[in-house]
């Protein structure tokens, strides 16, 4: 008895959870099938379903364009960060040298800064290096809040894998570099599977520097395009299309969250390499 | 091949010195086991011989050249970890091959000779097999060929059995030893097991807080230690040591009022206090040097250990057969047989008996 009372308690305790987490997500998907005064009812289920709402989005702006610009200027920032960041992790966790906890603090320290802090100092940064209204600059913006928790994250694993490890490596006649990518890199996969995908979905996210750093419609990324979608009039909010883009931006995060799970719980659950 | 050459070694980590000036030759194709209580430098040694640690002073050679400038890898030494640390990522295949492919070596080249030191080590059937599925003698026998396919000129090991049972250490000991003869590479070996360091050197050199103490043979060691720390550190259980005056004329006397003839006392002037060393296997018991009380008899089954209270308060342990009746609680006496009996100083040094 006890134990089905147990059970049964587990259970609404993960179904809230679930309805909690993703039942904003569901409502978006139902409005986003409405169209016309439907858009302004309260409906649990998909009542007409239609899918005009998805057309529109890509035929009133160049939609595609924006996505694929989100998914170029997060994929560079991932990859550009965990480069970084691997190479960083090394020298912080494994060579010794004067002012190494100094260095992590500053790194650290760097995320310290709210977005809007640091907005104008980057705007002329980027503009100094002539890519304002271009995807490389925003992907290097986006580094100054990547980088620190990268860094940290793959300096704490890499100083978790055993330093027998490495002497074994050198031994065998492997530089840093061998080290590095032969050795430590499949070790870390489950760090930089966790930690990659968090920058990917702060990159794919990010909305002020997307915003400030980019011009023309052609440049602009997922989040600033939905923001500034308008309807027929000043005063028409398109909705119907704003909720078929939003499902659309949400649908590949969650496809990668599937793909990497074990590796991201791996990640998270840390201690992998014993043995 | 290699003869191994430290000339004044010495390493500092800021304030300690781990090693100091330690100056030792281990020949061609000779096992050394380098021993000692934990923290006594051991491992920085063999670092220092690897390449892994830089030196603060001294030179080390191999075969009369001077190699501290190399890296590990290429001084032609291989090394084998407490932890095994084999590649988890890997295979056991390509755990031993990861630093042959650094040579250069072809394909072929390097199945060859990851096939031959499997095949020595039998653990070839193991070789498409992650470590984590292996047990720990099988890690031990992959870190062991990983080091042996890169025919290095001197093998180091850093307490390899440390992690093993007590059984499995007994079976990888004879084998390490037969892999030694076979191979007929130098080795050098660390350990704080002195039986293992008994069974396996060809010479132990016994450091203690970074220092060399004493370099020898196992049983000239054992025989002739030449202070006082070595004579503790050799031998289990380890060796007694009573408090007695030298008489000047050969003999010194004993807490309980007797007078023992040792050899070595003649190299002691009269009335100094000397330290008086005995093994516990070679107390015979029912002797009539000393007065005692047997307060713990520990029955190992092949022998005995009486652990004894002297009339002064001292305590003696003596090895005897397993079959002895001794109780305990029962008064004993004892005796010292002087060819075994060994004296050591104020300052620890042994007394050398006159020839
Ligand atoms: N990287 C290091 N930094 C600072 N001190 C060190 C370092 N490595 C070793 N030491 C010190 O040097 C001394 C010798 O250490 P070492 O590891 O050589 O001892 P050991 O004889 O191998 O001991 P054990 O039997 O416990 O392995 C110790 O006092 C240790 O604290
Ligand atoms: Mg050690």
């Amino acid at each position: 008895m006890r134990r089905t009372a147990a059970r049964l308690g587990l259970w609404l305790l993960v179904a809230a959870i679930v309805v909690f987490a993703v039942f904003p997500f569901y409502y978006a998907v139902v409005t986003s099938l409405k169209t016309g005064s439907g858009l302004f009812r309260v409906d649990y289920w998909p009542i007409d379903a239609t899918l005009a709402n998805y057309l529109a989005v890509f035929r009133e702006q160049p939609f595609g364009r924006n996505i694929l610009n989100s998914m170029g200027v997060a994929a560079l920032t991932v990859a550009v960060s965990l480069a970084l960041a691997l190479a960083a992790a090394y020298a912080c966790a494994r060579v010794a040298f004067r002012g190494r906890g100094l260095l992590l603090m500053s790194i650290l320290s760097v995320s310290m800064f709210p977005q809007v802090a640091v907005l104008s100092g980057m705007f002329e940064l980027i503009r100094g290096l002539g890519l304002y209204n271009s995807l490389p600059g925003l992907a290097l913006s986006y580094m100054i809040f990547t980088l620190p928790f990268t860094v940290w994250v793959l300096t704490t694993f890499m100083r978790e894998l055993p330093k027998e490890l490495e002497e074994a490596a050198i031994v065998d006649g492997a530089g840093p570099w061998t080290v590095v990518t032969r050795v430590f890199l499949p070790l870390l996969a489950p760090a930089l599977a966790a930690t990659g995908l968090l920058a990917f979905i702060a990159a794919w996210n990010e909305f002020l520097f997307a915003l400030t750093f980019t011009l023309s419609n052609e440049q602009r990324t997922v989040p600033v395009a939905i923001a500034l979608m308008s309807g027929a009039s000043r005063h028409e909010l398109p909705w119907g299309n704003i909720m078929a883009a939003s499902v659309i931006v949400t649908v590949p995060l969650i496809a990668l969250v599937l793909v990497f799970q074990r590796r991201i719980v791996a990640g998270l659950a840390a201690g992998a390499v014993k043995g | 091949m290699a003869e191994v050459t430290l000339k004044g070694v010495g390493k500092r980590f800021g304030a300690t010195d781990a090693v100091k000036d330690v100056n030792l030759t281990v020949a061609d194709r000779e096992f050394a086991v380098f021993v000692g209580p934990s923290g006594c430098g051991k491992s920085t040694l063999l670092r220092l011989i690897a390449g892994l640690e830089e030196a603060s002073t001294g030179e080390l050679l191999f075969d009369g050249q001077r190699v501290d400038h190399l890296a590990p890898a290429r001084r032609g030494i291989a090394m084998v970890f407490q932890s095994y640390a084999l590649y988890p990522h890997m295979t056991v295949y390509d755990n031993m091959a990861f630093g042959l492919r650094r040579t250069g070596l072809d394909r072929q080249g390097v199945e060859k000779r990851v096939k031959a030191a499997a095949d020595t080590l039998q653990i070839a059937h193991l070789l498409d097999r992650k470590p984590k599925a292996l047990s720990g003698g099988q890690r031990q026998r992959v870190a062991i060929g990983r080091a042996i396919v890169r025919e290095p000129r001197v093998f180091l090991f850093d307490e390899p059995l440390s992690n093993l049972d007590a059984a499995l250490r007994v079976q990888m000991r004879v084998e390490i030893k037969r892999l030694h003869a076979a191979l007929g590479t130098t080795m050098v070996y660390v350990t704080h097991d002195q039986v293992e360091a008994m069974t396996l050197a060809d010479r132990m050199v016994v450091l203690n807080d970074g220092a060399v103490e004493q370099v020898g043979a196992p049983l000239d060691l054992y025989h002739r230690p030449r202070n006082r720390f070595v004579a503790g550190f050799i031998g289990s259980p380890r060796m007694n040591f009573l408090d007695v005056t030298a008489g000047g004329d050969g003999t010194v006397a004993l807490a309980g009022g007797g007078w023992l003839p040792v050899p070595a006392a003649e190299r002691a002037a009269g009335g100094q206090p000397l330290a008086l060393g005995i093994r516990p296997e070679h107390v015979v018991l029912g002797g009539s040097d000393l007065e005692g009380r047997a307060v713990l008899v520990e029955r190992l089954g092949g022998g005995t250990l009486v652990h004894l209270e002297l009339a002064d308060g001292a305590t003696l342990t003596a090895a005897t057969d397993g079959a002895s009746p001794v109780r305990g609680g029962e008064p004993l006496g004892v005796g010292l047989p002087p060819p075994s009996c060994h004296l050591f100083d104020g300052a620890g040094l042994a007394l050398e008996a006159p020839p």
